[in-house]
């Protein structure tokens, strides 16, 4: 039997992994000077992954997260994600990439004018959902992530772990294909941290959500079912589960 | 992203900086209003003008005074050798008796009286007031001007007795009501002789006969409230003279063809020694000097909004250095560059309408108390000139065409969004992965 093309089309792209780096390098100019921040980076995120990408500062860690965020372009090599080839878009069409995107940010990034709920709702407005169905879902997407009684907080009335856990929400709300996060306790006690990480465990097993966790701290890292160790702009170690690939 | 959440995004970023936002719009504001103010009231000036002028004067008359090349100039072929201004330099002096050859030029003219006048003043036993002393022959000059040289009180005889005079209003009244002389007072008119040596006043013993009605505050060649009217004869008589200041024309109709044919028969007929001109080009010439006031003045207040755009850029590049990193923020959320401009733009539109909204409101309420002030007699505008002095109130109705209600909306927020166009262009070109690192 003959699988209609756009069907099969569909497949291939659920099956193909979210994120394919293949030699992927990227240098940058720190003034005059030609920094090599990537120099070859092989990676394959598949649907389901917790990946944790582990590296000290100046490894190129969070170049890679720019890329895979498709905040930038690579110098060379091919990065796909969901099976788009970034170096050839254009900037619009990064812009709709991006919305495929969870973004949780270290520093958390909500607009501070915005209550909990409309920082939700903007990621929604941005993809062009109108109101009332944007109150309605960033409502649950807040519910999922237990800040139910905090919706109408400005980011300044919340705790740390709140404000993430709003960023959390608010990176789900188009249902992207996965969760990039950059350090995402970095800036929270370790109590909270541990409540967080519990919430994102939570999302990757039981929702099924894919999550890359970009960090430098090892004890988070340890949390992920995946790390990939990146040093020095190539990745060093590939473990699964606690087994070396 | 749509439309009203760009507006609403927009608005919540205003609405965060209120006092830079209302200072912001203030420049707005002050421009629109200074636009719209100007124009409401000198549209408001021009009409009041205007229809003094029409109503003022017939539009069947022509005007002739001595001096070619002068007022009417442009009508016989720009012949500026003949005197420049009131033909003083030619030494040409236009006649009482002229009028009988004018009377004989072409058959649309119906008739044509001299005009005499002189700065002078009258004298009861209790007032003594300035005044324009002005012979002409009553008969006639009530024939030309049957809407406004009709009298109040008294009455305006055809075969004036010698001593007769007739007063317009403002003459007899001050401006507080007070009335000075009445019809059927005897009185005193005296004018200063400077051809005499050694100058004197001069003067002869009246009798009011007639108060004229309230013409307005303008005329040209037409009768005025400032004016004293007393007999041809007896001017040429007082004022010993047989030269007049200018000859006015009555012709059969009052078109353009008309007109011009006569024009330009008397002004040959004098060899280019005077110039006539008709109540319909006072009405142009004044109509093109309104518009270059109002260019003018739209310009001065132009550059207020100018100065108000610059502020508008000022404001949105900081806002746009302040927000570097929210927009890095949205950027990564996925919000197209296109939306980024929209959203600054935004901003602009949002400003820029409100304060041409506030801006044209302010600006008619500014126009209604200037037109107050200048009604209420607190600045009084007097006019003078050879064809008829006249002084009194000016009562303006500010006007605000639909054409300057749109055109001042359109301005204001035209300003504020041309002036953003840099900031927003700019806040759109930022990169995500630059922005978010923006501290």
């Amino acid at each position: 039997m003959e699988i209609p093309k756009q069907i099969r089309n569909k497949i291939v792209a659920f099956m193909a992994p979210i994120v394919e780096a293949v030699n992927l390098k990227k240098t940058y100019m720190l003034g005059k000077i030609p920094v090599e921040a990537l120099r070859g980076v092989n990676l394959k995120v598949e649907s389901g992954d917790f990946l944790a990408v582990l590296g000290p500062s100046g490894s190129g860690k969070s170049t890679l997260l720019n890329l895979i965020g498709a905040l930038d372009k690579p110098t060379a090599g091919t990065l796909l994600i969901d099976s788009f080839d970034v170096s050839t878009l254009k900037d619009n069409q990064l812009s709709d990439l991006r919305r495929r995107v969870g973004f949780v940010f270290q520093f958390f990034n909500l607009i501070p004018r915005f209550t909990a709920i409309d920082n939700v709702g903007l990621s929604l407005s941005i993809a062009g959902m109108g109101k009332a169905e944007r109150k309605k879902r960033a409502k649950e997407l807040l519910e999922t992530v237990g800040l139910k009684d905090r919706m109408k907080h400005k980011p300044a009335e919340l705790s740390g772990g709140q404000q993430q856990r709003v960023a959390i929400a608010r990176a789900l709300a188009n249902n992207p294909r996965f969760l990039l996060m950059d350090e995402p306790t970095g800036n929270i006690d370790s109590k909270t941290a541990r409540e967080i990480i519990n919430l994102v465990k939570g999302l990757n097993e039981e929702k099924g959500v894919t999550i890359i966790m970009v960090t430098h701290d090892q004890h988070l890292a340890r949390e992920a079912k995946r790390i990939v160790q990146i040093f020095d702009g190539v990745i060093t170690s590939d473990i699964v589960n606690g087994e070396p690939t | 992203m749509r439309t009203q959440d760009v507006f609403g995004y927009s608005f919540s970023a205003i609405k965060l900086r209120k006092l830079r936002a209302g200072l912001t719009t203030l420049g707005v504001v002050i421009g629109i209003a200074a636009i719209v103010a100007l124009l409401s009231i000198t549209q408001g000036l021009q009409n009041t003008i205007t229809i003094q002028l029409e109503t003022g004067l017939a539009t069947d008359t022509l005007i002739v005074s001595p001096g070619g090349g002068a007022f009417g100039g442009g009508q016989h072929g720009g012949d500026f050798g003949g005197g420049a201004l009131g033909g003083a330099a030619s030494g040409f002096r236009l006649l009482v008796n002229d009028t009988l050859t004018i009377n004989g030029l072409s058959t649309d003219i119906l008739t044509s009286i001299a005009v005499i006048q002189r700065s002078g003043y009258i004298n009861s036993t209790e007032h003594e007031r300035v005044t324009t002393i002005v012979g002409v022959d009553f008969a006639e000059y009530k024939n030309i001007y049957s809407t406004t040289f009709v009298s109040e009180s008294g009455e305006i005889p055809d075969n004036p007795e010698n001593n007769t005079i007739i007063i317009g209003k403002r003459v007899n009244e001050r401006q507080n009501g007070t009335v000075l002389f009445t019809a059927g007072e005897d009185v005193q008119i005296l004018w200063a002789n400077a051809t005499a040596r050694p100058p004197q006043n001069e003067s002869y013993a009246t009798h009011v006969t007639a108060v004229l009605q309230e013409v307005g505050g303008f005329a040209f060649g037409g009768p005025s409230d400032s004016n004293i009217y007393i007999p041809i004869s007896t001017a040429q008589e007082f004022f010993n003279t047989s030269e007049c200041e200018i000859i006015i024309v009555k012709l059969a109709n009052s078109d353009q063809a008309t007109i011009d044919a006569v024009v330009k028969k008397i002004v040959d007929e004098f060899a280019g020694e005077v110039s006539a001109i008709s109540s319909t080009a006072v009405l142009n010439i004044l109509g093109s000097v309104f518009s270059i006031i109002e260019l003018f003045l739209v310009g001065i207040a132009a550059i207020s909004l100018l100065v108000a755009g610059i502020g508008i850029m000022n404001i949105m590049i900081v806002s746009l250095i302040e927000r570097t990193r929210e927009i890095g923020i949205l950027k990564a959320l996925g919000m197209k560059s296109r939306t980024v401009l929209a959203i600054f733009l935004g901003e602009s539109v949002i400003i820029g309408v409100i304060g041409a909204v506030i801006g044209i409101a302010l600006g008619w309420v500014l126009a209604n108390i200037v037109a107050t002030v200048l009604s209420s007699g607190a600045i009084t505008v007097g006019t003078g000139g050879g064809a008829g002095a006249s002084g009194g109130l000016l009562s303006i109705t500010p006007v605000l065409t639909p054409l300057v209600f749109l055109g001042a909306f359109g301005f204001g927020v035209g300003v504020s969004v041309i002036f953003a166009l840099y900031p927003a262009w700019r806040a759109s070109k930022l990169k995500p992965v630059e922005a978010l690192r923006y501290e």
